[in-house]
């Protein structure tokens, strides 16, 4: 279909260079790549259309048999058991203890690095810290898993392991460390470029008024970057959420109901459930289905947390947009 | 002031980092420092492995604190060597909810190597000298011990027909080169063969399609012996599939596939639909961290701490 748009483009171009002069050439160019674009655009689309079509398509009849409520809110994930039984409830609670783990530990780290790195690093400091930074963030999930399941687990169990009767040092905690760390660069590289996008002016009206370089940082940039922070919050919770790997190899992925204080004890994570049990399930049996259910499950969390994103993003990218078009408008 | 502090608390998080770089560092040489004679390790764990001498908390046997939670790790549902594992030891359904759920046989090694107090259980073609196999009811792991069958938690891979299958002369023909010394020799790469002196297989030249489905615990050794014999058949075109031993049993029965794999023994009920061979046979080893002062455990025991029974070393050794 794109392709044969592109050759009615691509004929009415030539057809067109016959008999027009240069002004005319140059905008059929840029129709097509238009065109171009559009089409990348839908193929993106494409695709997120198409996962959702499998996840509900896949997802829904076995939630239908489990019974919904039974299936968020049982507690007992026995799937190859004679009597299989399925309740992710110990899974959601799981995930979302993990990901507030990382927010505690990862977020003050990040925004105050954030705060550091956009208005009181020094140009030589800066060299080292920017791409250290962009470094964390291109490490494969699975180093930091290995990492964690070398370093942190057995560190934790050193630690703690005696005091709080602990079984392994595979615990809440030790995914949560994990995971504040990886959020960090997400958190920093946002919540940055947010602090650094507020005007120049509003920090030297703090300064005209007399408050000190960390007064206007704090009292005025920051707020004035509240959105941005909040966004870089919000998808390091996204990044959090969906974390598979590394999650799974230090969490311990017991299928058991915790409290939030138990965080020496081992939790399994929504995505964890599905990658743990993915590789021998049959497929087409209700413990398939019930695993691509826990992926609906997962994806509606990811939903609601990129709809919170683009809330709080929404007067940015309107203004963005508005600006771009009067530009387009002068030019 | 604020930039001081900054740095301050960067140069604190570093500490914290290279604190806790150390802490890994010695913890894992602690384990190699106080060798323990252990019936299973092959005598050659006697000498302590390089560097890291410097511990300042050697976990000694005498160390051993029995009054500690046992680490249990299990594999995850779905496994073969899990399956085998309930099957065989009795635990069945009721796997202990708070056992360490791992993926793979490496990660439980990995695991019970790092955790003084941790069990596991892992295939016995997997067991490696980091780790100490337990015996069970005094019988030690052991390819001697699967073969004579006094070894308890040990499982045959089976290939069955039903019988119209049984007379395909392709069918026979993969059946006896399986069962030959090259097809043995497959067997006993990872897992233990159970024939003494097989017969030389000559390449028969014959073509078609073989179908063959079931347990994906036989799936390696499958995929080996497939692989090979083809390259001596180059005119046969083998199809594997999965779908776990009780698929393969039933779709052998039904013909669905010509031959069927299965990694346990076939129930009575099974029996007289099917011929079943017996290709390789597998162990499932229980491990323990080497430091560990236990050498063995019954049956009973290993059952009782999988369900989570026991919770202590306390009750074991005690």
């Amino acid at each position: 279909m794109d392709k044969q748009e592109l050759d009615e483009r691509r004929s009415a171009k030539l057809s067109s260079d016959k008999q027009k002069s240069d002004k005319p050439r140059l905008i059929n160019k840029e129709r097509i790549m238009r065109g171009v674009f559009f089409a990348a655009a839908l193929a993106s689309i494409l695709a997120v259309a198409l996962i959702c079509i499998f996840l509900f398509a896949q997802g829904i009849p076995p939630l239908a048999e489990i019974g919904v409520f039974e299936f968020l809110s049982s507690d007992r994930w026995r799937p190859t058991a004679s009597e299989p039984s399925f309740g992710i409830l110990p899974m959601i609670l799981g995930s979302i203890y993990v990901t507030g783990g990382a927010i505690l530990l990862g977020v003050p780290i990040g925004i105050l690095t954030a705060i550091f790195m956009a208005k009181m690093c020094p140009r030589q400091i800066y060299r080292f810290v920017k791409p250290a930074i962009s470094l964390m963030a291109g490490i494969p999930s699975v180093i930091f898993g290995f990492f964690g399941m070398m370093v942190l687990v057995p560190a934790i169990f050193e630690l703690f392991g005696k005091r709080f009767d602990m079984m392994s040092g595979n615990s809440m905690l030790a995914a949560s460390i994990l995971l504040g760390i990886m959020i960090l660069p997400t958190v920093i590289s946002i919540a940055e470029t947010n602090i650094r996008a507020v005007p120049q002016e509003l920090y030297e009206g703090a300064i005209a008024l007399g408050a000190g370089h960390e007064r206007a940082v704090f009292k005025v940039i920051v707020p004035a970057a509240r959105s941005g922070v909040m966004a870089a919050i919000v998808l390091g919770i996204g990044r959090a959420i969906g974390e598979t790997m590394a999650v799974r190899m230090v969490a311990g992925n017991q299928p058991v109901l915790r409290l939030p204080y138990e965080f020496f004890t081992g939790v399994r994570t929504l995505t964890s459930n599905i990658i743990l049990e993915m590789g021998y399930v049959e497929r087409g049996s209700l413990h398939f289905g019930a695993l691509v259910a826990t992926g609906v499950v997962l994806f509606v969390f990811i939903l609601i947390i990129n709809l919170l994103f683009s809330i709080l993003n929404q007067d940015k990218e309107y203004n963005s947009v508005k600006k771009n078009k009067k530009g387009a408008k002068s030019q | 002031m604020k930039k001081l502090l900054a740095l301050i608390i960067i140069a604190a998080l570093m500490t914290v980092a290279i604190a806790a770089c150390g802490d890994s560092g010695t913890e894992p040489s602690g384990g190699d420092t106080t060798p323990v004679t252990t019936p299973s390790g092959g005598g050659n764990d006697s000498t302590p492995a390089n560097g890291g001498g410097t511990d300042p908390t050697p976990q000694q046997t005498d160390a051993f604190d029995a009054d500690r939670i046992i680490g249990v790790y299990t594999r995850e549902d779905g496994s073969g060597t899990r399956g085998a594992f309930v099957d065989i030891t009795g635990v069945g359904d009721d796997m202990y909810v708070e056992a360490v759920v791992l993926t793979a046989t490496a990660e439980i090694r990995t695991n019970v190597a790092e955790n003084l107090y941790g069990i596991g259980y892992v295939s016995l073609g997997s067991l490696n000298d980091t780790v100490k196999a337990l015996d069970i009811g005094g019988i030690k792991a052991s390819t001697e011990t699967v073969l004579d069958g006094t070894y308890p938690i040990s499982r045959p891979f089976i290939i069955m027909t039903n019988d119209e299958n049984d007379g395909d002369e392709l069918v026979q023909d993969f059946i006896n080169f399986a069962l030959s010394a090259t097809g043995q020799e497959m067997s006993s790469t990872s897992w233990i063969s159970p024939i003494d002196g097989a017969p030389e297989y000559q390449a028969s030249g014959l073509s078609g399609t073989l179908k063959i489905g079931g347990s994906t615990s036989v799936d390696p050794l499958m995929q080996l012996l497939a692989a090979e014999y083809k390259a001596l058949n180059s005119d046969v075109n083998i199809e594997i599939s999965g779908g776990g031993s009780g698929v393969g049993i039933s779709e052998a029965i039904d013909g669905i596939v010509n031959i069927g794999m299965s990694s346990r023994e076939l129930r009575d009920s099974e029996k007289p639909d099917l011929n079943e061979y017996v290709i390789a046979l597998d162990g499932v080893a229980v491990i323990v961290n080497k430091d560990n002062p236990v050498d063995g455990m019954d049956m009973e025991t290993v059952k009782n701490i999988f369900i989570g029974e026991m919770t202590k070393w306390s009750e074991i050794i005690g």
